[in-house]
């Protein structure tokens, strides 16, 4: 029977302590033990992006990372990007955009355009759609998804 | 006062955004009940075999298994499926397999344990003794009088086969100058929603009756499903669908409710299953496969009279959809052209695949993608240009409402405008001049053009095709109910169903219209819940229907609530009805605007003051209203019947750019024109196009469900089957025509299915043309570079699909 | 798609992994970056009793540049060596061949360890390997040795290092000063695995005659595959249209490319030839003058 490890980390700001059988995923962890719901499972195989969230300043795929990896960790989900009521600049730009449809992608989306602004802060279109690869979307097209990562991006306000 | 659209027609904002973007929290899988327990499948590895015996007792025995069911117990439990549309003779289903397998992941064991992970190790406990059997996998093959059988009960593979003669094609064929002949064929693929199916199933014993979160897209048709396998009373379901994330047609499968149920009630708990990306792109539902043969008439001038067509659809292992892709497909099969005659034979055939679902646009993007072969095959044959043959032969716009030889009539639409519209904004003659430059140096640059009906909402009466005159389900339909709350808000209930196309958003539009109240004061309940949410057979979100159902039943409710309003409100007024005007949440007299009443205080007495009298005959402010459209009806004795409600349309110019060494395909430019008459909401429509059309140039290019010849799905992941990223496809331009409809009480026209229906059309127009100095003909799709390269260099003329599975096997004499 | 149950462990230093590696042996896997490694689990094709996590031992991220070499430890991310200045400017052809691995969250985890050691073939750390002539550092309890790359790949995701062995660190040796490169692949779509990958270095006399070449492709066989047969083509010669076909070809030919639901045998092969040959035509452009 396989030992659980206890792990201590952060998420959003809130330091937070668990045991964790070893193979249960970060993402199944944020999501039901921790009670996270915005991040979204959607293949479990690392190539839809879904379940993107930050980890130590990184994005990173919360389906192939185990909780007791994160130990230690400094995690964000999409659920710490908002200030309160204020949303942030990326949220607003994708809401003012119609960058979602389904939104089922939405979280790991924005949060991989987050990164890429903050090492990229005035991409090109062409730049927007390379540095988004690694998120699926099966509703927009990403037409709209580009569009609001430059408007967030001119608006220079992307931290 | 009501008629004046403050709302309708803006690119507001959604209203559901705001949620998705930050908290999230409303999909399947972000429910729980106390006590649950989570389900996982034992799938076959066989295409097709004879199941001799399962031992489940190591899995039974398992820590943490609370339940295992295996087809015995579900037949035994439940009552089998004959599927949506059922033929005289269908076969039975059951929700998992029974006795046999009949395609790759069919579920042969569900086991329900304390979590997912414990589900899955049990599941390798199992022990299931298969003799294996001679699949049949290819449509064609599964004609033979000698093909194994996939279901014996039907003595033979086709479920369903006609031929629907519309106009005198005999005449036409002795008139034509040319005959030309086609023959195209299409791959499996799916739009793969981002979020797979999902169920939630609990079992009260007491009632025997059963509660249900989960999937689907006709939420009463599936709860009538599940109650008649259970053989309980439709009241005794209970079926909440919560918004998905995704749906696109492949969210039909009461089989998988079917199994939750009752591994619910065998584990006496609630058990929740979350199906896998991997079951789900091996057992979901695939878009049917085919291969259409064409043959026209076709006069020198460019013409075309009749077209002949014989298409052969593979439904896979299912009876859901048997018949159905044929018959939408016939449906729209004239496409935007004046033909006078067609005669359509269909076949619908299974196979030894899995099933097929109603993938977006089910069977049109297979029609527009042989339609629009031929129109290319014409122009080549007489030497004329790709748009010029469109030309000469489009329906004009002084023609509507124009009926189709099949009885569809075709209610607006400009297609010659659309079509100039797209070229002009692709500059088409400045690119025919830099693709003939760039051919002098090597470069293959190509256009491609294709145009097509949209069609809005489907008769469902078109069954009775299939099923015979006896079928109850005819029509199309929704229901919807408006709520006043006593703070003057509104609250919309609706039987249709959201799958993240902004419907919410749309209607509380709409509803703000009709009550004048602001956009923020309106709501829309987007979980559907049968126990509260009004419904009519033919509810849900398929089919291209909100535009013109949906949003009826809304309209049809709010005016209701409106009616009932200004009538307390002249009472408290002491005004006539007549006189009084309804904007920004208050009610005033016209030419006395100081005399007036909050819609709150209305609201709020009408709920509150019992005691009061009510100046409509009850207390209370909300209404409930049936819209079903009187355009659909039954089939006539001729089998003409209009299965489609309204026609939107669209034009598609595609730029596309191959590498003459290593053949990959580049798109350097996207333009759709998009006719969907009158636009709710600008912005939701445009990422509709947007979406659509990214599914059909991926569907072109990228994906595609390969089974090899022992029918194993080679594609069950992300990996393998391969979905476009942002980095793949290109920017979608576009613009709108608007020739509002005349048939539906807003002007609009369907949205949603379009671009997918187009696009593929599009790009193999596309690369073919771009090909031309290599001559060599588009015939089939995916286009991928390794197998234009093999076609090229072994010297053919047409890119079609191999001869694969050409050869079934005959090693286990059944 | 959940994984069967495991072990965690998790080292503090290379001296307990090893001891971790030596006691399980064939009961435990590397847990580096997990983006070629946890799919696998998660599809149980992977059912490894015990994982040994190196994310927590130290001394394994060094990049390290002298005069001939470049080491990198077997934990340094992906995405550190794309950021790294130091190799844009002293390793070119490795920034370009990780720029096309993966998207950047693979990359914020996947390590150059793990990419090496997981060997498909169709991988561009491994075909850069090859290419370059690494040196594989590895160590168990039983000592330390040093592989070559060649010896390192020895079939389909099959390499040279034992079940109680870690890869420690590749030394990449520098091309000559001047030598040109390029590291392109064809793929289905950005950042997948190459149908065909290429890695091309390629280096000049004060005659502009070939004195150095690499020439290795990936993706056309069970391992990276070093194409001396083009290598021999170019070297002595005068660089030009015509010599780059010639090597190109003579890649083709050298190759027995497998067929896959992606590509034909025949198309790979094909496509060897084009990216060689084009390859080569960049690298021409990125000669500089030996200084």
């Amino acid at each position: 029977m396989p030992e659980n490890i206890s792990i201590t980390l952060h998420i959003n700001g809130v330091k937070r302590t668990a045991t964790v059988e070893p193979r249960r995923s970060l993402v199944d962890f944020l999501r039901h033990d921790i009670g996270l719901l915005a991040t979204h499972v959607g293949c479990e195989h690392g190539v839809c992006g879904a379940c993107t969230i930050m980890l130590d300043g990184r994005t990173v795929r919360s389906c192939l990372l185990f909780a007791a990896q994160a130990d230690g960790a400094e995690v964000l989900t999409i659920e710490g990007l908002a200030k309160g009521e204020e949303l942030h600049p990326l949220q607003q730009a994708f809401q003012q955009h119609h960058a979602l449809q389904c939104g089922f992608c939405t979280p790991g989306m924005v949060l991989s355009a987050l990164e890429l602004l903050r090492e990229n802060p005035e991409p090109t279109d062409e730049e927007v759609r390379v540095g988004l690869a690694g998120n699926l979307c099966m509703c927009t097209g990403y037409v709209n998804i580009v569009r609001a990562v430059r408007a967030a991006a001119s608006d220079g306000k992307v931290k | 006062m009501s008629g004046e659209k403050k709302w309708v027609g803006q690119a507001l904002e959604r209203t559901e955004d705001r949620t998705l973007l930050t908290t999230g929290g409303h999909f399947i899988d972000d429910l729980t009940l106390s006590g649950v327990v989570h389900a996982a499948y034992v799938r076959s590895p066989h295409a097709r075999a004879k199941i001799r015996h399962i031992d489940t007792s190591r899995a039974l025995a398992h820590p943490g298994v609370c339940a295992v069911i295996t087809g015995e117990d579900v037949a035994q439990s439940t009552r089998p499926q004959r599927g949506r549309v059922p033929l005289p003779n269908s076969p039975r289903v059951y929700a998992i397999a029974y006795e046999q397998v009949r395609y790759v992941g069919e579920p042969v064991v569900g086991i329900a344990a304390v979590d997912r992970a414990t589900a899955e190790d049990a599941a390798e406990l199992v022990h299931v003794d298969y003799e294996p059997l001679s699949p049949i996998l290819d449509a064609e093959q599964a004609l033979r009088p000698d093909a194994p059988l996939v279901f014996e009960e039907i003595g033979s593979n086709v479920l369903w086969h006609d031929t629907f003669p519309y106009g005198d094609v005999e005449a036409a064929f002795a008139q034509a100058d040319t005959i030309v002949n086609e023959r195209v064929t299409i791959h499996r693929y799916s739009s793969t929603p981002l979020e797979t199916f999902g169920v939630m199933a609990q079992y009260e014993p007491a009632t025997h009756s059963f509660t249900i979160w989960g999937h689907t897209q006709q939420p009463a048709q599936d709860l009538h499903v599940v109650a008649a396998a259970f053989g309980v009373s439709p009241g005794q379901i209970r079926l909440i669908i919560p918004p998905m994330g995704g749906a696109f047609g492949n969210k039909v499968r009461p089989l998988f409710i079917i199994a939750a149920a009752l591994l619910a009630q065998k584990a006496k708990r609630p058990v929740k299953w979350i199906e896998d990306r991997r079951e789900s792109l091996l057992a979901l539902g695939h878009a049917a496969d085919g291969i259409m043969e064409m043959s026209a008439a076709v006069k020198a001038d460019g013409t075309v009279l009749a077209i002949k067509f014989r298409n052969i659809e593979n439904e896979g292992a299912g009876i859901d959809f048997a018949g159905r892709h044929n018959l939408l497909m016939l449906s729209n099969i004239v496409n935007c052209y004046r033909l006078r005659a067609i005669s359509y034979e269909g076949y619908s055939v299974v196979t030894n695949r899995c099933p097929v679902v109603a993938n977006r646009g089910i069977g049109k993007p297979f029609m527009c993608f042989a339609v629009e072969r031929m129109m290319d095959a014409v122009a080549r044959a007489l030497k004329l240009d790709r748009a010029e043959i469109r030309f000469r032969n489009f329906i004009q716009p002084d023609e509507f409402p124009y009926e189709t030889p099949g009885g569809q009539t075709y209610d607006s639409g400009n297609y010659p405008e659309m079509l100039r519209k797209a070229l002009a904004r692709i500059d088409y003659a400045a690119l025919q001049r830099e693709q003939a430059e760039g051919r002098a140096r090597g470069r293959l640059l190509g256009i491609g053009i294709a145009t097509a009906v949209e069609p809005g909402g489907s008769n469902l009466s078109y069954g009775m095709l299939i099923s015979g005159p006896s079928q109850l389900l005819s029509g199309q339909g929704e229901a919807a109910r408006v709520r006043l709350e006593t703070d003057g808000t509104a609250t919309v209930f609706t039987g249709g169903l959201d799958s993240g196309q902004g419907h919410a958003t749309a209607l509380a539009q709409i509803v703000a219209d009709e009550l004048g109240l602001h956009i923020k004061q309106v709501r829309v309940a987007t979980t559907f819940d049968s126990a509260s949410h009004p419904y009519v057979m033919t509810s849900g979100v398929y089919s291209n229907k909100f535009h013109g159902h949906d949003t009826v039943a809304a309209i049809g409710a709010a005016r209701k609530v409106r009616e009932k309003l200004l009538k307390r409100a002249a009472a408290l007024l002491e005004a006539n009805v007549d006189d009084l005007e309804l904007s920004d949440g208050r009610i005033s007299v016209r030419g006395a605007l100081q005399k007036g009443i909050g819609v709150a205080q209305v609201a709020s007495r009408a709920y509150w003051s019992l005691a009061d009298d009510q100046p409509d005959g009850e207390p209370g402010l909300e209404a409930l209203h049936y819209y079903n459209n009187p355009l659909a009806k039954r089939p006539d004795e001729k089998k003409r019947l209009r299965v489609q409600l309204g026609f939107a349309s669209a034009a598609h110019v595609a730029v596309v750019e191959v590498d003459a060494e290593t053949f990959e395909i580049k798109v350097l430019r996207y333009v759709v024109i998009h006719d969907c008459g009158r636009q709710i909401n600008p912005g939701i429509v445009e990422g509709q196009v947007h979406g659509a059309t990214a599914h059909g140039i991926a569907a072109a290019l990228l994906e595609e469900f390969e089974y090899d010849q022992d029918g194993q799905l080679l594609t069950t992941s992300f990996m393998d089957y391969l979905k476009p990223t942002a980095a793949d496809l290109p920017d979608i331009e576009g613009d709108r025509l608007e020739t509002p409809s005349p048939l539906t009480l807003l002007g609009t026209k369907g949205v949603g299915e379009g671009g997918a229906v187009v696009a593929p059309a599009a790009i193999a127009s596309a690369v073919e043309d771009a090909l031309t100095p290599l001559g060599i003909q588009i015939a089939t799709l995916p286009i991928t570079p390794s197998r234009l390269f093999d076609a090229v260099s072994s010297g053919m003329k047409r890119y079609e699909r191999q001869k694969q599975n050409s050869e079934y096997r005959r090693q286990n004499p059944e | 798609m959940k994984p069967a149950p495991f072990n965690l462990l998790r080292p503090k230093s290379v001296d307990e992994a090893l001891a971790l590696l030596q006691s399980h042996g064939d009961e435990a896997k590397i847990l580096a970056g997990g983006q070629s490694l946890v799919p696998l689990m998660n599809f149980r094709l992977a059912q490894p009793h015990n994982l040994i996590d190196l994310n927590g031992v130290e001394g394994l991220a060094q990049i390290k540049f002298d005069d001939q070499t470049l080491s990198l430890g077997a934990m340094v991310r992906q995405r550190d060596i794309e950021r790294s200045t130091s190799i844009a400017e002293g390793l070119p052809v490795l920034r370009e061949a990780i720029g096309q691995v993966g998207h950047p969250a693979i990359r914020n985890r996947g390590t150059v360890g793990g990419s090496l050691v997981h060997a498909d073939p169709a991988a561009e750390l491994p075909l850069l390997s090859v290419a370059l002539e690494a040196i594989f550092q590895l160590q168990s309890l039983r000592g330390k040795r040093s592989v070559a790359a060649r010896d390192f790949y020895q079939g389909y995701l099959v390499t040279n290092i034992a079940s109680d062995e870690l890869l420690i660190e590749i030394t990449l040796p520098l091309p000559p000063a001047g030598a040109g490169w390029c590291f392109t692949e064809i793929a289905r779509r950005h950042g997948d695995f190459a149908i065909v990958g290429a890695a091309i270095i390629l280096g000049l006399d004060h005659d502009r005659r070939v004195n150095f070449a690499r020439v290795a492709l990936g993706g056309v066989g069970p391992a990276p595959v070093r194409v001396t047969a083009a290598e021999d083509v170019l070297v002595g010669k005068k660089p030009d249209a015509e010599l780059y076909r010639c090597a190109g070809d003579a890649a083709a030919q050298a190759i027995d490319p497998p067929n896959d639901i992606h590509a034909s045998a025949a198309y790979r092969r094909h496509i060897s030839s084009v990216l060689v040959r084009r390859a080569l035509a960049t690298a021409e452009t990125r000669l500089k003058e030996p200084e």
